[in-house]
């Protein structure tokens, strides 16, 4: 156990590492646990944002309730998210049809790349060469079969992104409902009213 | 009788297919679904639209399957071969001078082409009450590792798809149950408001 003396020490020397202080360094450190993007929801890029955001409209209706706009938008990043996992697999599939190993590209790639795929696994020791056929569908399905350790592992993002839009979907159709009887109800008040009227008429 | 929306297709993210994949049968597939389930709305197509990537994902794994399985048929049938060839006193698997025999290996190679060579594996076979499945088990044993990680994404995608169709019937049941609730209850206050104009009248008459 530590010392008074050695408790004391350490808040000392912890105020002089209290982290990155100029915005270049904030801006690295934010980055630290950083390994792919595929569980951070991406709005990468502006026209994504752009197709997100129309695609949420279309969802939520002409709802101005907050709580649908809010679902709906969650339901269309998460259709996008999950969009981005498949490409990922395509391409991680093509990688491999092509140069028959995923090493093959490492030295194109950044570094941030690199580590990001070391994170998950992506970049294990280089496997021994493979013989890929050189006729087609042999090659692309022997592709998928060396791809196989990496599309698993993409598969927890996949059913992530489809959970959140499956959950989204069901609270949007919930609100929907009932906004659709609470306007039925006030129709129907409505109609009470013109029918009681037309009696004492 | 149901009413179809057509959306544009641009409002979904386009799916992105392998470059040996064909655009035209992915969206023959697509149309077919549409036709099938008939989608209404945004929510059920973009439903749709996860139901036909699924599936076409579940055929890309299953062809790959076969394809695995086949691929292995030659070593599996060398393997075979050069254990129903050994002779007591041979070399056993694992041992530092084991080797694969030359005469499986060609036996192995030749059975794929040759008719003699075919004879010759069913005859060995079946001195040993083996038939030519014994292959195909064996290429199973051998590919089982990778096999495996399939099924597990194959039943991963599997209920996923189940999930998306059952979306689709939950909310089309969901959804007009409400709105007959809805218009049921409306009914019985039109109805109550008529029995009770009804009942009011004679005594006004009176």
């Amino acid at each position: 156990m530590a010392s008074e003396r050695q408790i004391a020490a350490n808040r000392r020397n912890a105020q002089n590492s209290s982290g990155p202080r100029s915005g270049a360094g904030k801006k690295r450190a934010s980055g630290n646990s950083y390994r792919h993007g595929l569980s951070a929801t991406m709005a990468s890029s502006a026209q994504r944002a752009k197709s997100i955001q129309k695609l949420a409209r279309k969802l939520a209706g002409d709802a101005t309730d907050v709580v649908i706009l809010e679902y709906a938008r969650d339901a269309a990043q998460a259709v996008f998210d999950l969009a981005q996992v498949r490409q990922v697999k395509v391409a991680l599939i093509e990688r491999m049809r092509t140069f028959g190993e995923f090493d093959a590209s490492v030295t194109s790639r950044t570094t941030r790349q690199t580590i990001s795929d070391e994170a998950i696994g992506m970049s294990e020791p280089a496997k021994a060469e493979v013989a890929m056929p050189s006729t087609e569908p042999e090659r692309s399905d022997e592709a998928v079969r060396q791809a196989l350790p990496e599309l698993l592992k993409l598969d927890r993002y996949e059913r992530r992104a489809a959970t959140l839009r499956e959950q989204s979907a069901r609270i949007i159709i919930g609100r929907i409902s009932q906004f659709n009887n609470l306007k039925m109800h006030s129709r129907k008040i409505v109609q009470n009213e013109a029918n009681l009227f037309s009696f004492f008429q | 009788m149901i009413e179809r929306i057509h959306l544009p297709k641009s409002l979904l993210p386009a799916p992105r297919l392998l470059v040996t994949e064909s655009r035209d049968e992915f969206d023959r597939l697509r149309d077919a679904l549409d036709d099938e389930i008939k989608p209404r709305g945004i929510i059920e197509q973009m439903f749709v639209a996860d139901i036909a990537e699924l599936h076409w994902e579940i055929l890309r794994l299953r062809r790959c399957k076969a394809a695995i399985i086949k691929s292995e048929f030659r070593a599996a049938l060398a393997d075979l071969l050069q254990r129903l060839l050994r002779k007591p006193g041979d070399p056993q698997e694992g041992d530092w001078i084991y080797s694969t025999s030359a005469e499986a290996e060609n036996l192995a190679k030749e059975w794929f082409t040759e008719k003699a060579a075919k004879k010759q594996v069913s005859e060995l076979l079946g001195q040993f009450h083996l038939d030519d499945s014994a292959i195909e088990a064996e290429a199973i044993r051998k590919s089982a590792a990778d096999l495996e990680k399939i099924d597990r994404m194959l039943a991963s995608l599997e209920s996923r798809r189940n999930r998306a169709l059952g979306h689709i019937a939950e909310y089309r049941e969901v959804f007009p149950r409400q709105l007959r609730e809805s218009s049921d209850r409306i009914i019985d206050g039109k109805a109550r408001a008529l029995e009770h104009k009804v009942s009011k009248t004679p005594s006004a008459a009176a």
